[in-house]
């Protein structure tokens, strides 16, 4: 978060004060990175880029809070993973989930939840094995710290769907997670 | 309705109520799930890890999530100064005559762009032709010397909630501070990986969108780079945002010099996670 600076930050970010920019980007840049891991973890890097480039050209129309302007990155993010989608779409010999993130934190892998805890990665690739609206349901609530009603907007549904997405997200977790520790207690 | 009907198929389906799922949450606790405030001891039973889970998701940010700003601010510059001078041709690879920028500076132009004003802020030049050159650059002389600013990193992307885990990760945010790598050598040398990426995106965009324009020193930098303006669309190809492509092995290795596990240095997080964190997050 950016804070009460943030009105001052954002004009002279729109106005192309690189400094002011750059502190934009710090705070949301890992969020993004993250938002994309699990959303489309195969380009995450170059879609975090080309959000970047959206919020360049918009920046200076932009008119909000910070929260508001965090949930303006995250609709360009969302729209940026959508047409991401579909262009890959017509590209049948790429593959699309079957990334080394993603194998690298198999759920079934006790190693991926050891005892000391996750990395970030493997977080985030466990989140990412949820149902799509549910996995994005969750990033954007926890990593992006989206207000519900935000979430809803970005996602185009209600804002009971999303509380019950996210529901839905978090048990199916605990499940999950909870099948790795009696593998853990076996193995 | 349409899209929600799946869901509350599936919520008819699933059992909620306390007494039949062991797993059932009331809507205040999955809120203070979310939000970080209950650790992993004070988690409902059979959320313990989901708890750690989340709390490893918002840690700090690591230092390859923080790798890509110069290319960032170089579209920045680009859309800025194409902005403020409407002026320009899109394709003009001319340099820009302003005000009393003699030839001197304009023979500088080429060394300065993008990532050379602050080779230019800080490496002896006199003054006047720094002013020059941060003339060109940004048309109103108040220009910033371009290197990355690096704010003071928040410590977590979530605030610390009131019971977090508080074991150390190894990752310090501001361990990776000052030091982050400048994007390439600056000037008229090849492009560093991040300022070729900036400034292909920026002559890609200026290709496809009616409303892209590009500066017209990035854009001569660019086709000294690709060697030539004809030449520039295969130099920026694999670019395309969104293409997969081979990562490009000319990045600078990373001066930081302390590689993480299982990333090669400089690489800049092939899979956009950047280094793995293999520490429990620091501050939740």
């Amino acid at each position: 978060m950016i804070g009460p600076e943030f009105p001052q930050v954002l004009s002279a970010a729109a106005r192309g004060d690189e400094e002011a920019f750059g502190r934009l980007w710090h705070d949301l840049q890992p969020r993004v990175l993250r938002y994309f891991a699990v959303v489309s973890a195969a380009a995450a890097e170059d879609l975090a880029s080309e959000t970047w480039l959206g919020v360049v050209r918009g920046i200076e129309r932009f008119r909000g809070s910070e929260p508001a302007f965090r949930a303006w990155v995250f609709t360009i993010a969302r729209h940026v993973a959508l047409d991401w989608r579909r262009r890959a779409a017509h590209r049948p010999t790429e593959d699309l989930a079957a990334d080394g993130l993603l194998e690298q934190v198999a759920p079934d892998d006790p190693a991926a939840a050891a005892v000391e805890g996750f990395s970030t990665r493997a977080a985030l690739g466990l989140v990412a094995t949820l149902p799509a609206d549910q996995a994005e349901a969750v990033v954007l609530r926890v990593v992006a710290g989206l207000e519900v009603d935000r979430v809803a907007a970005i996602m185009g549904k209600r804002p009971g769907t999303v509380r019950v997405l996210t529901h839905r997200g978090l048990r199916r977790l605990a499940e999950r997670l909870g099948d790795d520790a009696r593998i853990r207690r076996v193995v | 309705m349409g899209p929600d009907d799946a869901f509350s198929a599936e919520m008819r389906r699933l059992p909620l109520d306390p007494d039949t799922d062991p797993l059932a949450l009331d809507d205040e606790t999955v809120e203070r799930l979310l939000a970080g405030e209950l650790s992993p001891e004070q988690a409902p039973p059979g959320y313990a890890e989901v708890a750690e889970l989340l709390a490893a998701a918002t840690a700090a940010p690591t230092r390859g999530e923080l790798a890509g700003q110069a290319a960032v601010l170089a579209e920045l510059r680009a859309v800025t100064s194409t902005r403020r001078a409407p002026a320009h041709a899109r394709r003009a690879a001319r340099p820009p005559r302003r005000r009393w920028a003699g030839a001197a500076a304009v023979a500088l132009v080429g060394a300065l762009v993008t990532g050379g004003v602050a080779v230019a802020a800080s490496g002896g030049l006199p003054e006047p032709v720094r002013e020059a050159a941060r003339s060109i650059l940004s048309s109103d002389g108040d220009a910033r010397p371009a290197a990355p600013s690096q704010p003071g990193p928040a410590p977590s992307l979530v605030p610390p909630g009131p019971a977090g885990a508080t074991t150390a990760g190894a990752e310090g945010p501001r361990a990776t501070g000052s030091t982050h790598p400048r994007s390439g050598p600056a000037g008229t040398g090849p492009l560093g990986e991040q300022e070729k990426k900036g400034l292909c995106r920026a002559f890609l965009a200026s290709q496809d969108k009616t409303t892209g324009k590009m500066d017209a020193t990035a854009f001569a930098r660019l086709a000294r780079a690709a060697g030539g303006e004809s030449r520039i669309p295969a130099y920026c190809e694999g670019h395309q945002p969104g293409d997969a492509k081979p990562k490009d092995q000319e990045e600078p290795p990373d001066s930081q010099g302390q590689g993480q596990s299982g990333s090669p240095p400089g690489s800049g997080g092939g899979q956009g996670q950047g280094e793995p964190q293999t520490t429990r997050p620091s501050s939740r």
